[in-house]
């Protein structure tokens, strides 16, 4: 392995068959420990710096799209939240909101702040995952283990009010199924404090460590205009200093209330664009998060007693028509464009996920950089397979 | 093309040990099974979740430090199989030395699960592997995988093996990972 | 991960990203060509190296008792709500099939036989009810949903917290009306709901003319 600075330029003079270096071809994945997930990466090399970079995706293509066809709009509530699982309650969120808009259905407001407050806890066990699998993927294996624990907690805290550890399936249209057990938002209050106790166990490890720094530091630059180009979103594209993020800019739910001035929404972004940045808005993502989750809290407690759901008819039949209906899912925008024929089935749901578009941009971040800084670019890219393929 | 692979046996000593002989390679076995985890789908988060501290399935005596499959006992297969990713599946399986376990862990890898009918699922792991052990859930709980694993060492502290038991093992399989590929690649209308 | 392993990937990389900077861990060269960087980003992390705060964290959790579940000894303490298996209660089910129907990847079989009752009464009429013959959930296929539950007109299925089905063969996973109702013994009470919840439908209906201006829910409620 020659460490020069151009080793084309070397071989000027030496001929075909003296030290010249040749373009290698290196298939990376489907299944490979560095790749989460089945991605498999097609890295067109030379020597150990990169040259082109393709994303073979479709490993994980179950053909979602085409099965929410046959299904009415609860069993697909079921299949939305498998299609990313580590945002399950979020995905399940946008279908449901994307059918009560077309119905133009009024949620009862105790429904409109729980589905926030799950929103929210939702969203820091996703990044509580990637920020113990990044540093996994980087070679530190202890975060994942204080990112787990904290997970655990939360998702004690989910399945007492839902039953599901992973698939939540407790959106339906017109709000959620059950109401809230007894006690339940006292629990999530401790838990969120637990939590953010103990999240300077996790920040001990990655802020400020020397080798999370040497390793994701300036590595994997993405500028504002690439984000804007390939559609990138999410924490992705905030590291980046895109200052988006549809809580805010097109409010769903109640977030208006969160984001306004004095509330705890505030968007996270900053301007590096590197691993590290992305890092960073994942960490001070979940702080926020849990500011919005304990807000939530406080408000169910104050609301009147009233119901969480809607009463509805047997069969549910969206009106003719369509709409696009985009929520920020942890991992960027997750836009449902839903086209009804009137049926109980949709006509057409067509599925805009986050992932697809952070994937994309692979392409244009790992050329010219090294191997070695390969997993470093593609774990802090902060992908589910199953969102990229559906 | 089929090349012919000889078909893995195990070794005639222990094709013929005494019983007490067998119930010791059968205790080492069963607690030393070091796993190696098929993660594709959202069972795998499940599996990373009864790997770390508060499930922790060292304890069981399964390793997930297997550096791949080649060096591995058991294979948790976890999430869906699709039909582009089956020949990976198949191959890694191969891969792996005699005498190999697997659990197939959540109903996408069951049966194909959610996806059972969707075109381009395979329907169910056992389909181009032999499975041990089918651990219900969707996603099942980390302790459902504990409990899976307690009974696949029940059933290898039972176990006799012999070569004949693992040829019956592939009974009705491709039995390469180059047949797997090739019906998953024939044109749609073709049988498969 | 090593310290050689960064130091080496620093050295190789190339000139065009950063210049001739040879950054390893110890050099902060690069701090000045990035003067855009906000100074919470933990460059020297006061007086101890950043390194150490995690070490410190890691003797710590060293000496706090572990938090590990010993489940094979210890069962978990599982909510009521939580979705382990499904139980069904023979006695209510009459057949209607609307779980199965409403089952998203159809693993519900119920098949049924109508029988004719003799009139109870001097020439009344003759009654017709639905006997359950087989009432099948293949564990394999179930997505654990619960739409099924959801559906149920006549309360015949319940979730149970219930986990430990595991087979070695995928046939055993079709579990028949027998197994379903062995389950029914593990199904827990339903929680008690939120102060802030709606009282349940039957409440509001025998309490209907005293309904306004009830503010607290009354006490004998699930």
């Amino acid at each position: 392995m020659t460490s020069t600075t151009d080793p084309r330029e070397l071989t000027v003079g030496v001929g075909a068959g003296g030290l010249a270096t040749a373009d290698m071809v290196l298939n990376i994945g489907p299944q490979h420990p560095a790749t989460h997930g089945v991605l498999r990466l097609r890295l067109v090399v030379d020597g150990e710096r990169i040259i082109t970079a393709e994303p073979i995706i479709g490993y994980m293509h179950r053909g979602a799209e085409k099965l929410f066809e046959v299904r009415d709009y609860r069993q697909i509530t079921v299949l939305a939240n498998r299609h990313d699982w580590l945002s399950a309650f979020s995905n399940e969120l946008g279908v449901v909101l994307a059918v009560e808009s077309m119905l133009g259905m009024e949620v009862p407001e105790r429904a409109v702040w729980a589905r926030m407050l799950l929103a929210e806890l939702n969203r820091v066990l996703n990044h509580l995952m990637f920020l113990g699998s990044y540093p996994l993927e980087l070679g530190a294996i202890t975060p994942i283990f204080y990112a787990f624990r904290e997970r655990e907690e939360l998702q004690t805290v989910m399945e007492e009010v839902s039953g599901g550890r992973m698939h939540y399936m407790f959106n339906r249209v017109g709000g959620l199924l059950h109401d809230l057990p007894a006690g339940w938002l006292g629990r999530v209050e401790s838990t969120i404090e637990d939590v953010r106790g103990r999240l300077p166990d996790l920040e001990s490890m990655l802020v400020g460590n020397e080798i999370v720094h040497a390793r994701t530091r300036g590595v994997g630059v993405l500028s504002a205009e690439t984000v804007a180009a390939y559609g990138v979103s999410g924490p992705i594209a905030r590291a980046s200093g895109l200052d988006v993020d549809l809580r805010r800019d097109t409010p769903y739910l109640a977030y208006d209330q969160v984001f306004s001035s004095g509330g705890p929404g505030r968007v996270v972004t900053r301007t590096q664009g590197d691993s590290l940045a992305r890092l960073e808005v994942l960490l001070e993502q979940v702080h926020v998060s849990l500011d919005i989750a304990q807000h939530c809290v406080g408000v169910l407690g104050s609301l009147p007693q009233g119901p969480i759901n809607v009463k509805l008819p047997k069969v549910v039949r969206v009106p003719e028509g369509e709409t696009y209906y985009a929520t920020e899912n942890p991992l960027g925008f997750n836009g449902y464009y839903l086209v009804s024929r009137g049926d109980k089935t949709p006509w057409r749901l067509k599925l805009r996920s986050a992932s697809f578009n952070n994937v994309s941009v692979l392409s244009e971040t790992l050329p010219g950089n090294l191997i070695s800084d390969m997993v470093a670019i593609l774990g802090s890219m902060f992908f589910v397979v199953g969102d990229i393929d559906k | 093309m089929t090349t012919d692979l000889p078909m893995p046996r195990v070794g005639l000593a222990a094709e013929h040990a005494p019983k007490v002989v067998r119930v010791v390679l059968n205790w080492g076995r069963r607690y030393s099974l070091w796993v190696f985890n098929f993660g594709l789908a959202c069972c795998a988060i499940e599996f990373i979740s009864a790997s770390m501290a508060r499930h922790d399935f060292i304890r069981l005596g399964v390793i997930p430090f297997a550096p791949g499959p080649r060096q591995a006992d058991l294979m948790v297969v976890s999430g869906t199989v699709t039909d582009k990713m089956a020949p990976a599946v198949r191959r890694l399986y191969d891969q792996m030395p005699e005498p190999k376990y697997v659990i197939s862990f959540g109903a996408c890898s069951n049966s194909g699960g959610p996806y059972w009918d969707s075109y381009c699922v395979t329907k169910g792991v056992d389909q181009i592997i032999p499975v041990d052990v089918y651990v219900p859930g969707c996603p099942p709980r980390p302790e459902a995988l504990l409990q899976g694993i307690l009974k696949l060492q029940e059933k290898i502290a039972a176990e006799t093996l012999s070569s004949k038991g693992i040829r019956t093992k592939y009974a009705g399989r491709a039995a390469s990972a180059a047949e797997v590929t090739r019906p998953s690649l024939a044109p749609p209308g073709r049988q498969p | 991960m090593s310290d050689d392993d960064s130091v080496r990937t620093r050295a190789e990389r190339g000139p065009e990203r950063r210049g001739a900077a040879t950054d390893n861990m110890s050099d902060r060269t690069m701090d000045a060509e990035q003067p855009e960087r906000e100074p919470e980003r933990g460059e020297r992390g006061g007086l101890v190296p950043g390194i150490f705060k995690g070490l410190a964290t890691t003797a710590r959790a060293m000496v706090t008792p572990s938090h590990t579940a010993e489940y094979p000894d210890v069962l978990p303490d599982l909510p009521p709500r939580s979705r382990g298996t499904i139980a069904l209660l023979e006695e209510n089910c009459t057949s209607c099939m609307l779980c199965a129907r409403e089952c998203p990847d159809w693993c519900i079989y119920i098949d049924s036989h109508k029988e004719t009752l003799p009139a109870t009464t001097e020439g009344g009429r003759e009654r017709q009810r639905n006997v359950l013959d087989r009432f099948g959930i293949d564990f394999s296929l179930c997505m654990y949903c619960g739409i099924c539950i959801e559906v149920c007109p006549f309360d015949a299925l319940f979730w149970s917290p219930e986990f430990e089905y595991a087979e070695t063969d995928i046939r055993d996973m079709l579990h028949e009306k027998d197994r379903l109702g062995e389950w029914m013994a593990t199904v827990p009470p339903p929680p008690a709901l939120d102060p802030g919840a709606a009282d349940a439908a039957e409440v509001t209906a025998l309490s209907k003319p005293v309904r306004p201006g009830r503010a607290t829910p009354p006490a004998g409620r699930p």
